[in-house]
């Protein structure tokens, strides 16, 4: 081989990215579009060297997505787009991206993907859906099965990194029954197993919890100590700090700032707000309450006249087939009318406590108690509740000041806003979907359109209302979930990571919802790992560990302060 | 030790070579469905309805084992025994719920046996050695890494159906059959499109001879197997050329 000799050659050997002038536009179709791929991109310019390893940032749809996607040639070879350039008919697929994309030597645009697969590795954001094998040991030996590499180098390679992974344990296992975070852990594996120069990272975390995030913080720094090129995208900066050591930060589509990580720390928690960033780090979050005195998220007006009244949980025990008991509450009782965030690490038992809650697991015994529910429907003039109207007597429910709601019951008291909310959107329009499975109630058909106006408005949904629910884009959607909640009057309302892969805006804009619809005295119940959701709009909180209710607190002072421990604790377990 | 690792199938239990249990699900389909009774065929029958419960139980599924063997017990016993002494339309019903039984079940057993205990790695590695185009290749092992994605999907829908109160109570079956299928699609279209990306990142579709350190190949098992199938077939062209 050849040294190169002038220092511009040593320069090129050592720029492993190298963009310029790039100018990208997708072309979605109405129905595809999510957040992400509306960000194109302009005039980008940017070369990377080599071992250096450099963050993305930027509020969503700024392009952060769309730049990942040119490094590891997914634009233009699997999304199509289209430049400024009238598109016609004769164009091929690499005329839709002006500009010059190079990476470690190969022209992006005339590489072929799998040319690339051993260059760049791709590690995404949803781990249920970047496997292509059901068993772990096919997929991490996936990538170099697909080069054509000898059987016994396969072999090497994948015990190799699972040693060096430390995830001997998981192989050979359905990847199917992995958490999230042992999934994340393959897909890594899986990458790794390629060995790529650079690696191309799109919001690893944000399905993970905050134990998973620190395995994969050690994962990037593994990679980083082997001197290979990390490019991350995210919103959550908290576990990076101390790993990148460059900072891009973009908006609509243009690298506006080129940090190194100390200059971007310095920019405050003022400017990292506007350019829609999470907090750097929880240290952070911990100063902003010492010294800006946030006050606790004032108890609504409507609230506090019901802080007397409790949610009683009895029994909640559950367990899955073949495993030993998921959940095991015998009693709890939690603030009616509050918010309470639901914590603890993955497997805790989180999801199985909402579901339970909701009434969606078959065969589970445990019953919620509301004290004085029947009282306040009687005023607002709504049929009686279920164990009142077994009885038949109007008196007897106002004399009886509880009630209890067992699974089919708790089915018409509680709604749960899903972590992928298209699982719960059905009808053609926003209007049909709210209105679905409304006509039951037998309501005067006036009363119910004004009422589902008036829902509309509060939620700013008034003008997508003859829109198709899965054109809308995420927040939106979720949105229109929480509408159908309130017109069939649903009074405890179960939000299931409902920020999971957000930017600070929209996550805002989550707890703005959330915080409203405390004012209208629904009682809100909150799985999340993300503590600034719980910071903003949280009033009450729930720790859950293997099952146990490990702990059941306001967040007050002492609260919010016990909330930010756990999550550090948890980072550093 | 490392071979351990790779050879073995994690779940424990026999190991069929997925050709062989292709052939053995043509086989039974084929057999099952077409054939009818006399001679050769009325062991055959049985013969071919009981393979796939036991390989159910060799691979430690034992509860499904027994469920379908009682399920075929039952409906084998009434086929031959009970139709003779029932008469009218309640013969015509019982004729009808019996054949199915006794025709498709094993079918599906076989099926759902193939399908649950074949890595998508081991059935790719099959059909290179059936010198099967990838273009049918890719798309089919697909469709395996795919139904339990599908199985989740439609449980998180059904969920949520159930917190909407939307059943089919309602008297609407086409209405809630979109309801069911309109969002999975959304929801698998996405996956889908995420799924290619990883893979194709990963260099899937490259025009190399690919490897595989799946080492499938014909054991013992296989051959006891393959005869089995064998002596169907015969049967089976044997009732054919008489009737």
């Amino acid at each position: 081989m050849q040294k190169p000799t002038t220092p511009q050659a040593q320069q090129a050997n050592q720029q492993i990215i190298k963009l310029v002038n790039v100018n990208f536009c997708y072309q979605t179709s109405a129905l595809m579009q999510d957040d992400e791929a509306q960000g194109g991109l302009c005039d980008i310019n940017l070369s990377l060297n080599r071992g250096e390893c450099v963050l993305v940032c930027g509020e969503s749809g700024c392009g952060k997505t769309t730049l990942t996607r040119l490094l590891n040639g997914l634009i233009p070879h699997f999304y199509d787009g289209f430049s400024n350039v009238e598109k016609t008919d004769d164009v091929n697929a690499s005329e839709y991206l002006q500009g010059q994309v190079i990476v470690d030597g190969k022209d992006i645009p005339n590489t072929q993907l799998y040319e690339l697969a051993g260059t760049c590795g791709s590690v995404f954001q949803n781990p249920r859906s970047q496997f292509f094998n059901v068993d772990t040991t096919s997929e991490i030996a996936f990538g170099p099965e697909n080069l054509g590499l000898p059987e016994s180098e396969i072999i090497v390679r994948v015990q190799d990194i699972a040693r060096q992974m430390h995830i001997e344990d998981l192989l050979g296992r359905n990847i199917f029954k992995l958490s999230g975070g042992q999934k994340q852990k393959i897909a890594c594996a899986s990458v790794a197993a390629l060995q790529p120069k650079l690696y191309v990272l799109d919001e690893p975390s944000s399905n993970l919890d905050m134990a998973s995030v620190a395995h994969l913080k050690d994962q990037i720094e593994c990679w980083k100590t082997q001197g290979k090129t990390i490019v991350v995208a995210e919103h959550r900066l908290h576990y990076l700090r101390g790993v990148c050591d460059r900072v891009l930060c973009m908006r609509a589509g243009r690298i506006v700032a080129d940090y190194s990580w100390e200059e971007f720390e310095a920019i405050g928690s003022k400017e990292r707000t506007a350019l829609g960033l999470r907090a750097f780090s929880l240290d952070e979050l911990e100063a902003l309450e010492m010294t800006e005195d946030v006050a606790a998220p004032e108890t609504p007006a409507s609230a506090k006249h019901v802080q007397a009244k409790m949610l009683l949980l009895n029994n909640f025990i559950y367990s899955y087939k073949h495993s030993d008991n998921a959940l095991s509450i015998p009693e709890i009782s939690l603030p009616k009318g509050g918010v309470i965030a639901i914590i603890g690490a993955n497997g805790a038992g989180k999801s199985t406590f909402a579901r339970c809650l909701c009434g969606l697991n078959k065969h589970f015994k445990g019953k919620l108690t509301i004290s004085g529910y029947c009282e306040r429907r009687k005023k607002l003039g709504v049929n009686a509740c279920a164990s009142c109207s077994a009885r038949g007597k109007a008196a007897v429910c106002r004399a009886l000041r509880e009630s209890s709601f067992a699974n089919a019951a708790r089915r018409k008291l509680c709604f749960m806003v899903m972590q992928d909310v298209n699982h719960q959107l059905f009808a053609e329009s926003v209007l049909d979907e709210i209105t679905l499975g409304l006509q039951s109630q037998g309501k005067d058909a006036e009363v119910m359109a004004n009422e589902i106006e008036e829902i509309l408005s509060s939620l700013h949904l008034s003008h997508l209302k003859d829109a198709h629910p899965m054109s809308l884009s995420g927040g939106e959607k979720q949105r229109v979930a929480i509408a159908t909640a309130l017109a069939s009057r649903r009074e405890i309302i179960v939000f299931d990571e409902p920020t999971s892969g957000l930017d600070y805006t929209h996550m805002q804009r989550v707890a703005q919802n959330i915080s409203q619809l405390n004012e209208l005295g629904k009682t809100i119940f909150v799985v999340t790992h993300d503590p600034e959701l719980i910071l903003a709009c949280c009033t009450h909180a729930l720790m859950l560990q293997c099952g146990l209710a490990k702990d059941n607190f306001a967040l007050d002072q002492v609260g919010r302060h016990k909330i930010l421990e756990f999550f550090k604790h948890e980072a550093a377990s | 030790m490392t071979k351990e690792i790779f050879s073995e199938n994690s779940e424990g239990g026999l190991r069929l070579d997925p050709r062989t249990k292709l052939l053995m699900l043509v086989v039974i389909s084929v057999v099952l469905t077409t054939g009818g009774y006399g001679q050769m065929m009325t062991l055959a029958r049985p013969l071919l309805a009981v393979m796939p419960i036991v390989l159910l139980a060799c691979s430690r599924r034992y509860s499904a084992a027994v469920i379908c063997s009682l399920t075929f017990a039952l409906a084998y016993f009434a086929e031959i025994f009970l139709l003779q002494f029932v008469g009218g339309l309640l013969n015509f019903i019982l004729l009808a719920c019996v054949g199915i039984l006794v025709r498709f079940m094993p079918c599906i057993v076989m099926a759902y046996f193939l399908v649950s205990t074949t890595t998508v790695s081991d059935f790719m590695a099959a059909m290179r050695k059936m010198h099967v185009s990838e273009k049918i290749a890719i798309p089919l092992s697909v469709m395996f890494r795919f139904f339990p994605t599908v199985r989740d999907e439609y449980a998180a829908i059904g969920d949520a159906m159930r917190m909407r109160g939307i059943s089919f109570a309602g008297g609407k079956p086409l209405k809630m059959l979109e309801y069911r299928v309109v969002p999975m699609m959304m929801c698998s279209l996405k996956i889908g499109e995420e799924l290619s990306c990883a893979a194709l990142t990963r260099g899937l579709g490259a025009p190399i001879k690919r490897t595989n350190i799946n080492n499938i190949g014909f054991h013992a098992q296989d051959y006891v197997s393959i005869l089995l199938c064998a002596i169907s077939i015969v049967a089976y062209v044997q009732w054919v050329l008489v009737s």
